[in-house]
């Protein structure tokens, strides 16, 4: 049997299809997100089991999770990101104690316990400054593509200093700072420093080696470095960031296939 | 067996109503169908989901009916006092007297998180210049400066000091429409120096003795002013009737609150034991009635357990809750979400303490006001919630942040540090505003993140 997780993010959609008994991942993939969320994800999850040579009836449970998970009509049952998240990075980095996921549109921190269950978590609410959105404004007012920020940011010799606080603000920051001439290199490197204080001002006391990083930020080269600058400390990018929390979600449905058998 | 337990709508209240009227309910005077408040505005009662007891439709219909208490009370002839920034003090010496009416004009609140928008008090405080950067007390401006929600006062009572700035510069600007405040001072509660004389106070907290008098001669002048406006003399032997009934109200809610929040089953939503906790501050107008209603809820508690009936399943996580929320759905959520209220600090505990009766009156109304959380640091206020926590058994802590409530900024995180620490529970911190559409599905997933992680860490 095969279990699928759709992880229904701000920006996009992930799906993993997982082996019931061996939980050998079998099909991944990833599609941007739109109005239509269900019927996306339900796209989604038709291409990547065609991939896997698979059917609809192949599969046996779907759980859905991510700021879009109630929306997906198909899951048998929904999971927040945080216990997602926890539950991949257990899979792929068991020995984690801290994970960081910064995605589209918020960013958490979740401390592990030993046996790799959050143990607490703290969520981003203030603005979309400690989060991806914040990479997406920055490389619109730059004239870049959003790929091209992090490579930018790794030419920055003094990064820039920008407001962590909001968006908004920063924006107007980065306005003043290309007036006063100051490089596009050093601009995208302040924005990663400041997406990391951000998070790092969020961890306050509460980290814990070691550290894992998740979410589609993970992917953009400079962010891992900004934020082991910011936290003082080593962190991990697990492999494949963006999928963990679809990894989670199905393998949270294949223990719930598992223990209903 | 009574009629078990169930949450329901508004329209499925008003049918209930209509059939419950016909085999002979019968109402207090503010009663009737739940649905005739949102004819007066109150927007949001449409999207919320209600205990289904008519004890829990009298609590509704109390609350909702203040106005019209209020307005009553002017064409009595009563003196109406306000009294403003004071969770449980003044309203106690006020109804000492004959022929007097107090209420809570910071209540107006509330208005919006019922009214949504419709009311208008939200951009009649705008437009003075008080935006939604201060606390959404600024509704309390706008009712003042629209003359609606409440008659004007007699006596308008307002307590300064170790109180938020945010209430003190939206109470100036009422002042300054031309309703002249009588302000007292609350001190900052300290711990005793080694010297110094040392008072227990309500609740657990300590002060020196040097405090307690100073707000003594701070109540002294508002007894002053209150026997000036009502022509009568606010006796010992009244104040002393007076904390006794005012303690009747409190230990009925105590007793609300404890079968609550220990019952194997939940008896009671949060949104309705919410509403119950703030008949405390003020009585809704009218102590008596605030009674009968805390009784009823009582009753249909006792008995539920009595009978083994309750909400949810047993399952349930064990939510302690810190402060106010300004859209009330988010209760409702928090029950959606798999959890259940099971401890409450919502500001104002000291309100919820017996007052002391056997000590002069105006000495035990001091340390009353000297017991409130918010007058001391957010270490004390953490101690005495994480004391409650371990009371009630809570697993996991919501402490919702109010934006703009300079009160709120930063002791989320040092009460969430303190919780951490001694108990190792976890916390999460919401911030909710008082029209929260937008925020809900944020709002669902910490909730609901909160509840999957306490439920994990049961096993560990």
């Amino acid at each position: 049997m095969i279990c699928a997780g759709i992880d229904a993010g701000s920006r996009t959609i992930k799906v993993v299809l997982l082996d019931k008994d061996t939980l050998a991942v079998v099909g991944t993939g990833v599609a941007d997100q739109g109005v239509r969320q269900s019927e996306r994800a339900m796209r989604l999850l038709d291409e990547v089991l065609v991939a896997a040579g698979l059917r609809r009836s192949d599969l046996g449970r779907i759980v859905a999770t991510g700021y879009g998970r109630d929306s997906i009509e198909a899951a048998h049952t929904t999971i927040t990101e945080i216990t997602c998240h926890a539950c991949g990075v257990r899979r792929i980095m068991p020995q984690a104690r801290t994970v960081v996921d910064i995605g589209g549109q918020d960013s958490k921190l979740l401390r592990l316990d030993a046996q790799g269950r959050v143990h607490d978590f703290v969520m981003n609410d203030r603005c979309a400054a400690g989060t991806g959105r914040f990479l997406e404004v920055v490389a619109a007012r730059l004239e870049i593509h959003l790929n091209d920020l992090g490579p930018l940011a790794q030419q920055s010799r003094a990064p820039a200093a920008i407001s962590s606080m909001c968006v908004l603000f920063a924006e107007t920051e980065i306005i003043g700072l290309l007036a006063a001439g100051i490089g596009a290199a050093d601009i995208a490197a302040g924005v990663q420093s400041a997406i990391a204080a951000r998070v790092a001002a969020m961890a306050g006391n509460r980290l814990a080696e070691p550290v894992a990083f998740t979410g589609g930020v993970a992917l953009v080269p400079g962010m891992r470095a900004a934020l082991e600058a910011a936290l003082g400390r080593p962190v991990s990018v697990v492999d494949a960031p963006r999928l963990t929390g679809a990894l989670g979600a199905a393998l949270i449905g294949a223990d719930s296939a598992r223990s209903n058998h | 067996m009574t009629e078990p337990p169930r949450q329901i709508t508004l329209a499925e209240w008003d049918s209930r109503f209509e059939a419950g009227t016909a085999a002979g309910w019968t109402q207090p005077d503010y009663g009737g169908p739940l649905g005739r408040h949102i004819e007066d505005g109150d927007l949001r009662l449409s999207r919320l989901l209600y205990d289904n007891s008519p004890a829990a439709l009298n609590l509704w219909n109390f609350l909702l009916t203040e106005e019209v208490r209020l307005q009553a009370a002017r064409a009595k002839g009563d003196k109406i006092v306000g009294a403003m920034k004071d969770l449980g003090t003044v309203p106690v010496m006020a109804y000492s007297l004959p022929g007097v009416t107090a209420f809570y004009p910071d209540g107006a609140w509330w208005t919006p998180c019922l009214m949504e928008f419709s009311s208008g008090v939200l951009h009649g405080a705008d437009s003075l210049g008080i935006d939604e950067s201060f606390c959404p007390v600024r509704a309390m401006l706008g009712a003042f400066a629209a003359e609606k929600h409440f008659p004007a006062p007699d006596l308008l009572i307002c307590s300064v000091g170790a109180t938020c700035d945010d209430f003190s510069a939206i109470a100036q600007r009422v002042n300054g429409l031309g309703h002249p405040i009588l302000w007292w001072e609350i001190p900052h509660r300290r711990t005793p120096a080694a010297d110094e004389t040392s008072l227990r106070l309500p609740g657990g907290f300590t002060c020196p003795l040097d405090q307690v008098v100073f707000v003594q001669s701070e109540l002294e002048r508002i007894r002053s002013s209150l026997e000036a406006v009502t022509g009568h003399r606010l006796t010992e032997y009244a104040l002393r009737r007076g904390i006794q009934a005012a303690n009747r109200v409190r230990r009925a809610l105590r007793r609300l609150r404890t079968m609550t929040f220990t019952a194997r089953r939940c008896p009671l939503p949060a949104l309705e034991l919410l509403i119950a906790e703030m008949l405390a501050i003020h009585f809704c107008s009218d102590r008596p009635a605030a009674l009968e209603v805390l009784t009823g809820l009582c009753d249909v508690v006792q008995q539920r357990l009595a009978e083994g009936q309750g909400y949810f399943s047993e399952d349930a996580v064990k939510v302690f809750w810190v402060n106010p929320v300004a859209d009330l759905r988010v209760m409702n959520t928090l029950e959606q979400c798999g959890g259940r209220l099971c401890g409450t600090d919502y500001m104002f505990c000291h309100a919820l303490d017996d007052i002391p009766e056997n000590i002069p009156p105006m000495e035990a109304l001091a340390r009353t006001a000297l017991a409130d959380p918010m007058a001391g640091s957010a270490i004390d206020r953490a101690g005495r919630i994480c004391r409650d926590i371990t009371r009630y058994g809570s697993e996991a802590v919501v402490i919702s942040r109010i934006p703009g409530a300079s009160h709120c900024a930063i002791e989320g995180t040092v009460i969430a540090g303190v919780i951490g620490e001694r108990l190792g529970l976890p916390v999460v911190e919401l911030e909710v505003p008082p029209v929260c559409d937008a925020f809900m599905p944020t709002l669902n997933t910490r909730l609901g993140a909160l509840i999957e992680t306490a439920k994990g860490r049961r096993t560990s």
